[in-house]
């Protein structure tokens, strides 16, 4: 086998199931998933409105790498000297927007081609689980990497523009693995009795695709696009620490992480601050994704 | 200039060559560290150097240097090498050049015993010291000399030089005249023909048995203090004492003093701090403020020693382009020009550690003004030439800043953006890799790039840069003012008259705000309290050795106490 | 044995397929790769390239050509510029080494933190033992490893001083064992942690409904102790399963590792790749990308192929 042909193992990049207390929170949720979802709805909340709050963005030599709580300054100044509060704040749109739009379009498409591929049993459905196969085998930030580098050769693209190119990079290399995953729930589905008595009826294959298989499929997938988002968000702070990532004027928790490294030694501030709210919103949509899971009960072994 | 077309192509490619060794992105400082109340250049940037205690032999030495000498580049073949800074201490270590800077600024002969030329300066007499021997025991005379300045300028066989392909372009012939005599002929008088003969220690003296080898790149055959043992790329050159080194020290001691001398690549600023601090390195080289601020603090704890220059070093600016829009227009330059507060900007990218620059050449050095008359922050009258701008063209102002992707210039470039957008300019970052920053620039495919160049010396170096007719003019200077300046400026002997045409020519830059000049770039070195002899003995004709610190320094009279 | 040979086949296959699809992506690449790789050649120097390249022919043609020299060893060349190259081969030698001696050291030190943990969380079920380990080992999911590095070198480099924060150089084991291994340390643990989270993760739920099979009441009817049990008896199937996934995770520490390396300035592969990219030397990325994959490949190919020997229900 290679790596990633056997239907019975987990993907390989993403982190084992099963929550803390899954058991427990199977069917009720917990107060870690209220929590979880508390801060990702403040961090969504913060994206949307934090550019629209006027924040003080002005840089000030005086404030240049200062501790938190400096003059008033809760988290301190970052590597130019502005305040870090608001320069995480700021970023928070950036690195929410792109992670979120990722993996949308990535399981839009990759749902789309991981349900055809698992119930049409014909040649393409099979060449296109190869396919899938084949792509995981290409190292994920190896192929984020090398799409970033060859849309942006342009180095005069707006910011934007270059968003879009990290969007699109990162949508691609999650395709295959969000592809492969629906591939394997659809395939378990495919074969239970209701699919088959409506097969027996007559009903069309598209029918049953989207009005049976696709509804008992939509946990699994929204499970894995949860570890899917987290994945992204770590993919986007990668990619700006290899220098290949949003562009520098455009605030993000990896261009903070980025640009801090210079000055960890002497305030480890700027790195920490970024790295604390990265690891708080990928704690939470890990959490939450287990939690789709025991509810839902999607089976491990369906991977 | 005609002479340099029918090699366009050579050109282009001694373009890259040249841009590859001078310019370093501006602000590559590194990594950074903050340490308040140093800010301000209150400190004196004069190298001081004390000694006395009394030499002692022996001993191995660790350098700390900032890039891979090498960096895959054509190795270290010379008259093919392409140079940086740490390049430059690989060459001291291993080679001599004819020439050596002096602290008046001028040329003091070294391998050459006079350096003299003709009435009209277009001859010049180069006559050896007798008794110098390469570390593979042949001679060093005429012969060899003759061959090497070949080498450089191209014409010898089996040597491709890029670089002084470029540089010794005015070189009509080179002959020997006696046995310890070269004579070198020039295209037209050639005033500061000495000066390029040290070349920021890029011409060194090859042995002839390297420049006919095929493996000229690794064959490392000189007269320098150190007999070349190893490299290992992206790690270290080391070399071992030449025991019949020429230069003896002022005390009449045979230099040079230590066993050996490693050469150790460390590339983050603040690591090599770092190393300095717990005694990894003995000695190592810095130019970022972050750095120097760190090391200033040893000094004062008196845990370690340290001097700066800013003599003979580079200057950071933005370079603007002339050529398109938006900078072709003289009012946009203005704008720019009155309303960045260039201070706030060192202040806070370089903690104010370096001087503020309003010319190209630094204190010092021929050519330089206090007040060129480069405007002076002003965000009214920015906004008059702003809104003058808008009359002429119709247009609001718009900027791209070009710069390298690397933190230190990033964060550059970020401030700029800022103090424009208060002004109401908007400025888009355009991060270019090193890599594409040489077609960048030469192509002319930029409105302002954030850039390091024009090291100090003789202000002749800096036609190529400067004058319409040259294709690494790369601002699109065409200013006859300036062209007339550099091209008297070359032919001139007399240097108060010099002196005036470089001055005017700063002038004239302030004038037309062609570049937006930012800092002269301070070069320091830390060194252990046991680590003495930085700048090395009084030079043979009795100068002083120059305290720049910008292509490096002797290295031969380094000692450490047992 | 005809099972062995189809899976070689389908490597080779995954390895052609991976490598053509770089080449593919470089040709989405604006401009001329010559002018690319060597912005001021001379037209003669231009056109040695593009026959160096094969630029003049299409893309299978050019990629059978890269296989074929990939295949032979010839890693192709780094351009430095119009008349100078240097091969790639020597510096993917240099740096394959030192990123594999992080991969196998970062995976060591995960199954050696994770197995006994694993093991005592199983062992533990629902008590508070298992608790922190269990939250403990989710928690580090959600720390990648570049930022786990970025902490440690401030905490134990920057702070504690006990580590370089900056690899320039691996020293040799000659250097001595302990000079060698100490630049290493930050970037092994930093790989390791998030490593030990899964396989302990894993670990402890494999073991949880392994004990409840047939055999495990049967060992407990023997009266054997239930640490015996776990250790002796529920933890050798579960190694197995255990083996896939460390083949599996090798994906996410070679992209771990990249940024760490990255990160010290370790000379390895991560770095040569981002070296390649930032350079737009897409031949020497082709190159190396086919490393990574072949790498990758072949530890889940042994993996796979270790399970199916050591495992007698698969064995056929």
């Amino acid at each position: 086998m290679t790596a990633p042909s056997s239907d019975s193992q987990p993907a390989a990049a993403t982190p084992v199931p099963e929550a803390p207390h899954a058991a427990g929170t199977k069917k009720r949720l917990g107060i870690g998933a209220w929590l979880c979802m508390g801060w990702l709805g403040l961090m969504i909340v913060i994206a949307v409105i934090g550019p629209w709050l006027g924040l003080d963005t002005s840089s000030n030599f005086e404030l240049k790498g200062q501790p938190p709580f400096w003059n008033g300054h809760i988290l301190g100044g970052d590597g130019l000297g502005r305040d870090l509060f608001n320069q995480i704040i700021l970023a928070t749109r950036a690195s929410i927007f792109v992670s979120f739009s990722a993996i949308i379009i990535g399981t839009v498409v990759g749902g789309f081609l991981g349900l055809i591929s698992g119930y049409f049993r014909n040649r393409f459905a099979g060449a296109l689980g190869s396919v899938f196969d084949i792509l995981l085998a290409y190292p994920p930030i190896v192929l984020a990497l090398t799409l970033v580098s060859v849309f942006a050769s342009d180095p005069s693209g707006s910011g934007f523009q270059r968003e879009m190119v990290v969007i699109i990079s990162l949508a691609i290399v999650s395709v295959p693995i969000l592809a492969r995953i629906t591939r394997a729930n659809t395939l378990v589905w495919a074969d239970r009795e209701f699919v088959h008595a409506a097969e027996a009826m007559g009903a069309s294959k598209w029918r049953i695709l989207f009005r049976e298989i696709l509804p008992n499929v939509v946990p699994a997938m929204l499970a894995f696009s949860m570890l899917g988002i987290a994945v992204a968000i770590v993919a986007e702070a990668a990619l700006s620490v290899l220098a290949v990532g949003l562009k520098a004027d455009t605030p993000s928790w990896g261009n903070i992480i980025s640009t801090g490294r210079d000055d960890l030694a002497s305030s480890p501030n700027i790195v920490f601050s970024a790295v604390a709210v990265l690891f708080l919103t990928v704690l939470s949509l890990n959490y939450l994704g287990d939690v789709i899971r025991a509810h839902f009960d999607v089976k491990e072994a369906a991977l | 200039m005609a002479r340099f077309r029918p090699f366009r192509h050579t050109l282009r490619t001694a373009c890259v060559a040249l841009f590859t060794v001078s310019l370093v992105a501006a602000g590559c400082g590194g990594a950074k560290e903050n340490s308040k109340g140093t800010t301000g250049a209150d400190k004196s940037n004069e190298a001081e150097v004390v000694t006395d205690k009394k030499p002692v032999y022996g001993g191995d030495l660790v350098y700390g240097m900032e890039a891979d000498p090498g960096g895959g580049t054509s190795g270290f073949c010379l008259p093919e090498a392409q140079l940086a800074i740490s390049g430059m201490l690989f060459s001291r270590t291993f080679y001599d050049t004819l020439t050596i800077p002096n602290d008046e600024g001028g040329y003091s002969p070294w391998l050459a015993e006079s350096v003299t030329p003709n009435a009209t300066y277009d001859s010049w007499d180069i006559k050896l010291r007798d008794g110098i021997t390469f570390h593979d025991g042949s001679k060093l005379d005429a012969q060899v000399v003759k061959n090497n300045l070949d080498a450089y300028r191209g014409t010898y066989p089996g040597r491709k030089p890029v670089l002084f392909l470029l540089v010794f372009s005015n070189i009509k012939d080179v002959t020997v005249k006696d046995p310890m005599t070269v004579t070198v002929t020039t295209k037209t008088p050639w005033v500061a023909f000495p000066a390029y003969l040290w070349s920021s220690a890029r011409v060194g003296i090859l042995a002839q048995k390297q420049l006919d080898s095929t493996n000229c790149a690794q064959e490392i055959i000189g007269t320098g203090p150190f007999v070349y043992k190893e490299y290992v790329q992206g790690d270290h050159v080391s070399g071992t004492r030449n025991d019949h080194y020429w230069v003896k020290n002022d005390n009449g001691d045979q230099l040079p003093y230590l066993d050996s001398l490693t050469l150790k690549v460390v590339t983050e600023g603040q690591q090599r701090v770092s190393g300095l601090e717990s005694g990894d390195l003995d000695i190592m080289h810095a130019s970022g403020g972050e750095e120097i601020t760190r090391m200033r603090a040893f000094k004062a704890d008196g845990k370690k020693q340290l001097i700066e220059s800013d003599k003979f070093g580079e200057v950071a600016y933005a370079m603007l382009n002339t050529k398109t829009e938006p900078f072709n227009n003289e009012n946009a330059r203005l704008a720019v020009a009155y309303g960045i507060d260039r201070q706030d900007i060192i202040n806070k990218s370089e903690n104010g550690v370096p001087k503020l620059a309003n010319g190209p050449f630094g204190k010092g050095n021929m050519g330089y003004l206090e007040d060129p008359g480069f405007p002076k922050y002003d965000t009214n009258k920015s906004k008059e030439y702003l809104a003058k701008y808008k009359a002429e063209t119709g247009k609001d102002l718009e900027v791209n800043i070009g710069h390298t992707p690397d933190s230190g210039t990033t964060k550059l470039a970020q401030l700029i953006q800022e103090q424009a957008a208060a002004l109401g300019i908007k400025a888009n970052l355009q991060p270019i890799e090193q890599g594409a920053l040489i077609n960048t620039a030469l192509g002319g495919k930029f409105q302002a790039l954030l850039w390091r160049n024009h090291p100090g010396g003789d202000p002749d170096g800096q036609y190529v840069w400067w004058h319409s007719g040259m294709l690494t003019n790369f601002s699109g200077i065409n200013d006859p003012q300036i062209d007339k300046d550099l091209d008297e400026g070359r032919i001139t002997p007399d240097p108060a008259k010099r002196e005036e045409l470089y001055q005017d020519l700063n002038r004239q830059f302030a004038k037309k705000a062609y570049n937006l000049w930012t800092w002269y770039t301070l070069w320091s070195i830390g060194f252990d309290n046991k680590v003495h002899g930085i700048l090395g003995p009084k030079l043979p004709d009795g100068k002083a050795p120059s305290s720049g610190l910008a292509t490096a320094h002797f290295l031969g009279a380094l000692w450490k106490e047992k | 044995m005809r099972k062995l040979v189809t899976r070689l086949g389908r490597l080779v296959l995954v390895v052609i397929v991976v490598t053509f699809l770089t080449q593919l992506l470089t040709e989405f690449v604006p401009g001329s790769l010559d002018q690319i790789l060597a912005p001021f050649s001379t037209p003669a120097q231009t056109k040695a390239i593009r026959a160096d390249l094969h630029l003049d022919d299409n893309v299978v043609v050019r990629y059978g050509r890269w296989l074929g020299d990939f295949v032979q060893g010839d890693l192709g060349k780094r351009y430095t510029g119009a008349q100078s190259s240097i091969p790639v081969g020597p510096e993917v030698r240099r740096a394959l080494p030192v990123s594999l001696e992080i991969m196998v050291w970062a995976q060591l030190v995960a199954l050696v933190i994770a197995i006994p943990l694993g093991v005592v969380a199983a062992y533990r079920q629902g008590r508070w033992l298992d608790r922190i380990i269990s939250s403990s080992a989710f928690a580090f999911l959600a720390l990648p490893s570049f930022c786990l590095a970025l902490i440690l070198s401030y905490y134990l480099g920057a702070q504690l001083k006990l580590f370089p924060s900056v690899v320039t150089r691996i020293p040799g084991w000659s250097e001595g064992i302990w000079t060698h291994l100490k630049v290493l340390v930050i970037p092994v643990i930093s790989l390791a942690l998030g490593q030990a989270a899964v396989y302990l993760r894993l670990l402890r739920s494999d073991l949880l409904s392994t004990l409840q099979q047939d055999f495990i009441a049967v060992a407990k009817a023997k009266g054997l102790t239930p640490r015996r049990i776990l250790w002796r008896h529920a933890l050798r199937p579960s190694s197995l399963t255990l083996l896939t996934v460390v083949g599996l995770q090798t994906g996410a520490l070679i992209g771990g590792a990249i940024v760490v390396e990255v990160i010290f300035g370790i000379p390895g592969m991560g770095t040569l790749i981002q070296y390649a990219i930032t350079k737009r030397q897409y031949i020497e990325l082709q190159s190396e990308v086919a490393i990574v994959a072949i790498v990758f490949v072949v530890v889940n190919f042994a993996a796979d192929y270790l399970y199916s020997v050591l495992d007698p229900r698969i064995r056929t």
